[in-house]
């Protein structure tokens, strides 16, 4: 593989971006914010927590969806941009380094410290992540799976390489599915993420 | 009131190599998109909660303000209200200009809003505000700057960019 992830890395994460005179940051296709990982995840936690458990599952669908939606136009907005052309372009020889690519500059926007560990073109992704600002929700004992975030974006990321041509007016976003298999926050040492055809369209 | 700058938002962006998190001043902060603030916004709405929304981030940028004018010594009124107001703007908020504070309330404009602009790019105009995050913010910076407790502001939109007005205004009640 020809991607060099902590070189991605090492560039990547040094971007500093602050509004403009309208408070506004345009960049990769999308308007961007850079708010606390404590609010993100203490919305999602309360929410959760104050709901009817009926809604529960319902809730879940939506906050996965919410990052599904961004990692699909920000995920193309990232790989079309011209940071992407000059640091990881080069390296890139094939559909499969754009996705492992994807996941460096993932870890890079600190949203994740996450990798592929398992690639089946089209078909199957497992994605682990060893450190994420989602499982900090976790401070005594076990919970549930909560890396929501980390669900919606490796499932739009895989979308946008096997889904055929970026298109944003199209449901091709919601191509594949993700689950959490293990997490931080519910006491394992990663957390494990595996991305399947989504067979509910 | 606030009309001199005298304190420049010092921003020291941090990306910690081994745990690979990023911070903004010590706090953690992340990178996400309009799509991405859009959605959770309609989710509060649709099952009405849009409350734990907007405390939510009061309660997230009460502290991140609180520990700004404390490792920075601001203790000045204008001060923290020119460098809250600046904060909004660096982190692409949008821009909120403090048109008056009283000790009970107080009235902030805003031309300028990431949710709303982000808001009709991907579906257009609303019939309601979807400023909740912002709500949050400006509660925060009212208690910050007056020394209150978290939880002393309710902020609602009298106005709104996304419902068709031309800036939003805020109005600021004490509890």
């Amino acid at each position: 593989m020809a991607i060099d992830r902590e070189q991605i890395i090492k560039e990547m994460s040094q971007m500093k971006v602050q509004g403009d005179e309208s408070g506004i940051i345009e960049g990769f296709n999308v308007f961007i914010t850079q708010l606390s990982t404590d609010f993100w995840q203490g919305f999602a936690d309360k929410l959760l927590s104050n709901l009817d458990p009926d809604l529960k599952e319902a809730t879940e669908y939506l906050l996965v969806n919410a990052a599904q939606v961004c990692g699909y136009h920000t995920g193309y907005g990232i790989i079309a941009s011209d940071d992407w052309k000059k640091i990881v372009g080069p390296m890139i020889e094939n559909v499969e380094d754009v996705l492992h690519g994807a996941f460096a500059i993932f870890t890079a926007w600190a949203w994740a410290n996450a990798e592929i560990v398992e690639l089946i073109p089209g078909k199957k992704m497992v994605v682990r992540a060893y450190n994420y600002y989602e499982a900090d929700v976790a401070k005594y004992g076990k919970t549930e799976p909560k890396a929501y975030m980390i669900r919606g974006v490796s499932a739009a990321f895989f979308a946008l390489a096997y889904a055929g041509e970026y298109d944003p007016d199209s449901e091709k976003y919601n191509a594949f599915s993700c689950e959490q298999t293990k997490g931080i926050e519910c006491g394992d040492e990663y957390g494990e993420f595996i991305v399947t055809p989504n067979t509910n369209i | 009131m606030a009309e001199s700058k005298n304190k420049t938002l010092l921003l020291e962006n941090i990306f910690n190599d081994k745990t690979r998190r990023k911070y903004i001043n010590g706090v953690q902060t992340v990178f996400h998109c309009h799509h991405f603030i859009s959605l959770y916004t309609q989710l509060a709405i649709d099952i009405d909660e849009t409350q734990i929304l907007k405390e939510t981030a009061e309660e997230s940028f009460y502290n991140t303000l609180t520990k700004y004018f404390s490792e920075n010594n601001i203790v000045d009124f204008n001060d923290k209200v020119n460098l809250a107001c600046d904060y909004y703007k660096a982190v692409g908020m949008g821009e909120i200009t403090v048109e008056n504070i009283t000790l009970y309330s107080g009235v902030v404009k805003s031309t300028s809003a990431h949710i709303d602009k982000g808001w009709m790019a991907k579906w257009g105009k609303y019939d309601k505000p979807v400023n909740y995050i912002g709500c949050g913010y400006i509660s925060a910076m009212f208690a910050v700057a007056l020394n209150k407790p978290f939880n002393s502001y309710e902020t609602i939109e009298q106005k709104s960019i996304v419902k068709g007005d031309e800036y939003t205004l805020f109005k600021i009640v004490r509890k």
